[in-house]
């Protein structure tokens, strides 16, 4: 049987309002740091991948390859685990790696920005609607008894939260700790076509340049006296809007294409990076594998024993 | 909506990364190889498209295009999504790391079907041009809100609630999509016609 907890109706409205309450504190925390750098504008900025602390940590010391195949496999060990203690010794363990690397939190922040609205509503949605099951505690706030706050749908939603926030903690340490064209270097050495990660280099390459077109496109549309709202008048506007960057942007790829032409592009680019593993490498890779099935042994472990 | 990490169980995760993985080299196939550099600085117009937010009522929405996308590059779209979704994920953390292949699927499909249905009915009436792209972005759309749903709803019975709830939330992204995709569509009639005549990438050779 279900065991039925009856509370106040204050507690439900307390409980609605956590998910919010989550969202808003991420982007108040953004907002603070935002102001703290000169009070920049929201919208167009796309962040730089690398990072220059001049730091030269550990991290950025381990050979791209050997880093790559570590933090993949960890992060696919995080999305399996069941249990919020190996979840929660995932997390530490990432804020300990992520220190490691030198890296400014303000940029963890930011990832865990963007991921904070899909998972508000996994918190919000999960102990409303998760399916009730016969050892479930259910919070069941004063008349309302078709609405109950299921707690294991609250520990599922947690359990989710901590998973995706300790991948999203270990993509700075893994993208910011060297340039992203050495990392897509050694990402076409592990088996991902070369075609592709050059691909997505011309792509990142392009992605400012049109960001900022964009940009004074944007400035100038205001200029103008252009004001977002919701009518069909700014549906035709943002319409134009979208589709001059695409003409523009074909018009550029002949531009592109002939200017990469006349400087000998042949399909393909010349690697210039070269990769020499050390025991080092060997070891720190060792290292994070060991962590990976420790962390699983324990989860599994856990559910023989609970 | 992206999909986050730690959402999907491993093996879906796993599933979709093969899949994905599989359509893209399709894609790839596709494209003739003097075109991947083109169709690669197009997905960086498309990305920058993507950030363009538009009020609705209390909220804002940003755009997703996948149906114009589908619809000015063809076969080579789900290829252009990937690209966009790979850098979207490593920028922003707008979509897990392990959950990459899901929200390629989740896009890409969309984008090769509207491709498909745009060429096949798109006909050379101006009027029936913008009423199919209309369709395409607005069909894209729900299209991948079905398939979020879906996805979400591999996790178990807990996660019915959840999967309802964005599909939901796609009803006013549908809507925008669809009026946005018209506009472009009548907006590139006016000034460049003949991007829209044949996909991209199927062009002959000068």
């Amino acid at each position: 049987m279900s065991q039925p907890l009856y509370l106040s109706g204050y507690w439900l409205l307390l409980l609605l309002f956590m998910p919010l309450a989550v969202y808003s504190g991420f982007r108040m925390l953004l907002g603070v740091m935002r102001k703290g750098e000169g009070g920049k504008e929201r919208d167009w900025s796309v962040p730089q991948l690398e990072f220059e602390t001049g730091a030269m940590s550990t991290v950025h010391r381990w050979d791209v390859r050997f880093k790559l195949a570590s933090f993949l496999v960890l992060a696919f060990v995080v999305v399996s685990l069941q249990h919020h203690q190996t979840a929660l010794a995932a997390l530490l363990l990432a804020f300990c790696g992520y220190r490691a690397a030198c890296i400014p939190w303000r940029r963890g922040f930011k990832r865990l920005l963007g991921m904070s609205g899909f998972l508000s509503m996994f918190l919000l949605m999960l102990p409303l609607t998760a399916v009730r099951q016969p050892d479930d505690l259910l919070l069941i706030f004063g008349q309302l008894e078709w609405l109950s706050f299921n707690l294991r749908g609250l520990d599922l939603a947690v359990l989710i939260i901590l998973r995706a926030t300790t991948v999203a903690m270990l993509m700075e340490p893994l993208l910011a700790t060297a340039p992203l064209p050495v990392t897509l270097a050694g990402l076409s050495r592990m088996g991902v076509p070369q075609r592709i990660t050059e691909l997505l280099l011309i792509t990142h390459r392009y992605l400012y340049v049109f960001v900022h077109e964009a940009r004074r496109m944007q400035i100038g549309m205001e200029v103008r006296g252009f004001l977002k709202t919701s009518n069909i008048a700014t549906l035709r506007t943002v319409g134009n809007f979208v589709g001059m960057l695409f003409v523009r942007s074909f018009e550029r790829t002949e531009r592109v294409y002939s200017a990469m032409m006349a400087r000998g592009y042949q399909g393909h680019w010349p690697q210039p990076v070269s990769f020499r593993a050390t025991t080092t490498d060997y070891y720190k890779t060792a290292l994070c594998l060991a962590l990976g099935i420790l962390l699983l042994g324990c989860d599994r472990l856990l559910l023989v024993g609970g | 909506m992206h999909i986050s990490d730690g959402v999907l169980p491993t093996t879906i995760a796993l599933g979709c990364y093969a899949a994905s993985a599989a359509i893209c080299t399709w894609s790839v196939k596709r494209t003739r190889s003097e075109d991947l550099p083109k169709v690669a600085v197009l997905t960086a117009a498309f990305f920058v498209a993507s950030l363009v937010h538009l009020p609705f009522g209390p909220t804002s929405v940003h755009l997703l295009i996948p149906g114009l996308v589908g619809a000015l590059l063809g076969p080579s779209a789900f290829l252009a999504i990937a690209l966009g979704l790979v850098l979207q994920c490593l920028l922003f953390q707008f979509g897990g790391l392990t959950a990459l292949g899901a929200n390629l699927l989740m896009m890409g499909l969309p984008a090769l079907l509207a491709g498909l249905v745009f060429y096949r009915f798109k006909g050379t009436g101006r009027k029936q041009r913008i009423w199919v792209g209309a369709l395409c972005g607005g069909g894209a759309t729900i299209f991948s809100a079905l398939l979020l749903a879906v996805l979400l709803a591999s996790g178990g019975e807990d996660f019915y609630g959840v999967a309802k709830l964005a599909l939901g939330a796609h009803i006013p992204v549908v809507l925008i999509e669809a009026g946005v995709s018209a506009m472009v569509v009548s907006f590139l009639l006016k000034v460049k016609p003949e991007i829209l005549d044949i996909p991209f990438v199927m062009k002959e050779k000068p």
